[in-house]
């Protein structure tokens, strides 16, 4: 069972934080810091899991994580998962943030933070792993925003006509239209 | 296109963030949310952070008691509300509204609303019990979105003592034609067993029916809670082998849908899952472990190549071949697998590998024998988990003759331990090993 979620950058602010056991608030700050703590200090040359430690409800869990550019993600598991198939979950994760934001930076996360939970919420349910592939997770999330285009109702007229008039195909004026013989030129339209 | 369309193209969407209500869901340049972000990313003492969240709840705290805020307006509360818990500064005033937001609101509202509730609350809030009926009624709802939703949230956060009052709805969920709910529901099920099985003791035969499933992704929902069950009392599980035996068989052998198929692996996690079931029914059951050997050996063969997750896959099957009743050929190459990974480049193999070892160990001491050079190379590793994990290693193959060494190299770590719970380990297993071997003089210095 994955205890938690934890995502935070280079100095240790939170972007992401899940839980999937109860922690009272300060003590789950405290697990931030003391994971930030913990992995920070790691090269990015050594092995990408940590075990041990008082913080968590004792012995039985392990810390892996991934370090990506400004961010870490790290998940809190017990035993049962396997430490190299949640490496690869971890991975999974991100590039279905990357598909869903497209080239997601760590500003996605922070003005989306709402986004992101929806996201995890169909990778992860309750702790336990529910969906491992990108394509079936991007659907799910897809799905749920078309409901939220058409949620927008009034408000989103004007920014559906902005999207509609750029997409539209305007066609080419023909300079000249050749009948036969007939060669008529098309007068010049002056600029609006 | 002519220039007034331009201009009005690039016109429109600053005109559209003057509406202080985000519309479609975009994160518009003035809103209350984007302001307090980038209020909080100017600042650079934690003081004036405190000093702005503070204002910031207060601002958010009236909001949401206001009769005039619009559901709408509440939901864009909510969002700010939970970036300010998840930096650690509480917003109680809020709890109340995220389970009317969850309540009342849309679709989009609810989403929020559900999405706050599971972060704030817990288990023993007495607000949950007013998420309840919300619960119960977006169960029942048409909308596939809101059944999702529903689903989620008492996976998350649910009064342990009115999961009889949902059990009826979600049960019935696991016939649903869509596949995704039928999942869900398999995965809601779960964590009502683990946190009240007694209530869910009745519907056992459901499991089966999920296992059975014609889609694979309930399926493999339904081995989360069969590695538990199983877990827990083998014997009760033991006619299920064949079942196991044979999905494991045909997803060996490709007969998933190539969804599945992850870096043209077959269903890996699934796999895993697989194997550690299978690992817990063939302990010390001969019968049984013969019925497996061969799609055990054949998960060894098939996990040949360089990625990450086959490594995953080869090292539960190298663990389950151990655990099971002993073949000696499955054991030999078992072996030769861990000597690859102990020996291999990859840091995050070698800690397996160690790992591995520590745990076949127990059965045959032998096994570590030719991978002496290794293990006393990772001693001396830059990598402190990995110096971590040979030591526990070590403390598995003490015998009379190396124990003084082994000690003396813990008693070296611990000097330069500063973890709490590593000192406390490593003190124990010293101690034990003095326990064992009281004779044995320790060289003086140490």
């Amino acid at each position: 069972m994955i205890k938690a979620i934890l995502i935070f950058n280079n100095h240790g602010k939170p972007r992401l934080i899940r839980f999937y056991e109860y922690f009272a608030e300060d003590l789950q700050q405290q697990i931030i810091r003391e994971t930030f703590h913990l992995v920070s200090k790691r090269d990015d040359n050594v092995c990408n899991f940590l075990e041990g430690g008082s913080l968590i409800g004792g012995s039985d869990y392990k810390l892996i994580y991934r370090h990506y550019a400004t961010l870490y993600f790290v998940f809190c598991v017990d035993s049962s998962e396997s430490e190299l198939g949640i490496l690869d979950l971890i991975q999974v994760f991100v590039e279905t943030l990357d598909k869903c934001f497209e080239n997601v930076c760590e500003l996605d996360l922070i003005f989306h933070m709402d986004k992101v939970h929806y996201i995890l919420q169909e990778v992860v349910m309750g702790g336990m792993v529910l969906e491992t592939n990108m394509n079936e997770i991007v659907g799910q999330v897809e799905l749920q925003n078309r409901m939220e285009k058409s949620e927008g109702g009034f408000s989103a007229a004007p920014a559906r006509a902005v999207s509609a008039v750029k997409n539209m195909n305007l066609p080419e004026m023909p300079r000249n239209i050749n009948i036969g013989d007939i060669n008529i030129k098309v007068p010049t339209l002056s600029p609006f | 296109m002519s220039d007034v369309v331009e201009k009005t193209l690039s016109a429109l969407p600053s005109l559209l963030s003057l509406d202080s209500q985000p519309g479609a869901g975009k994160l518009s340049s003035t809103s209350k949310l984007g302001n307090l972000i980038r209020g909080i990313t100017e600042l650079t003492s934690k003081h004036e952070e405190e000093k702005l969240i503070i204002k910031e709840l207060a601002s958010i705290k009236e909001q949401v008691a206001s009769p005039n805020t619009t559901m709408r307006q509440m939901k864009e509360a909510m969002v700010r509300a939970i970036y300010c818990e998840m930096l650690g500064y509480q917003a109680p005033f809020s709890y109340i509204h995220a389970v009317k937001l969850a309540q009342q609101g849309s679709v989009l509202e609810k989403r929020v609303g559900y999405l706050a509730v599971s972060l704030f609350l817990n288990e023993s809030d007495e607000f949950l019990l007013l998420l309840v009926n919300t619960v119960l009624k977006d169960l029942q709802s048409t909308s596939l979105m809101e059944v999702c939703m529903a689903l989620t949230a008492v996976s998350q956060v649910f009064p342990r003592d009115m999961i009889p009052s949902v059990l009826p709805l979600v049960e019935e969920k696991l016939t649903h034609p869509k596949e995704i709910i039928r999942r869900k529901a398999v995965l809601a099920l779960y964590k009502f067993y683990l946190i009240a099985p007694n209530q869910v003791q009745h519907i056992h035969s459901k499991f089966r029916k999920a296992l059975c499933d014609k889609d694979p992704g309930v399926m493999t929902a339904s081995l989360h809670i069969y590695l538990q069950l199983v877990k827990e009392s083998p014997e009760s599980y033991k006619d299920l082998t064949e079942s196991f035996v044979t999905i494991l068989r045909q997803v060996l052998a490709g007969k998933l849908p190539m969804d599945f198929n992850y870096h043209s692996v077959p269903a890996p996690w699934l796999q895993i899952q697989l194997l550690r079931i299978l690992a817990h029914l063939g302990k010390e059951d001969q019968s049984t472990s013969e019925m497996m050997y061969d799609v055990l050996e054949e998960s060894l063969r098939r996990a040949e190549m360089n990625h990450n997750i086959t490594y995953a896959i080869l090292y539960e099957c190298v663990k389950s071949i151990y655990t099971v009743f002993p073949k000696a050929e499955l054991l030999e190459k078992a072996a030769k697998c861990i000597g690859n990974f102990v020996q291999s480049p990859k840091i995050n193999l070698k800690y397996l590998g160690l790992k591995a070892l520590t745990y076949v160990v127990t059965q045959d001491a032998n096994l570590a024998l030719p991978h002496q050079m290794t293990i006393i190379e990772c001693l001396d590793h830059s990598d402190i988990i990995i110096k971590r994990a040979t030591l526990d290693l070590l403390f598995r193959i003490t015998n009379a003759q190396n124990v003084a060494v082994i000690v003396e190299k813990m008693l070296a770590f611990l000097r330069l331990c500063t973890d709490e719970y590593c000192t406390v380990d490593l003190v124990g297993k010293v101690a034990e090993l003095a326990e064992k071997y009281p004779f044995i003089k320790a060289k003086p210095g140490s």
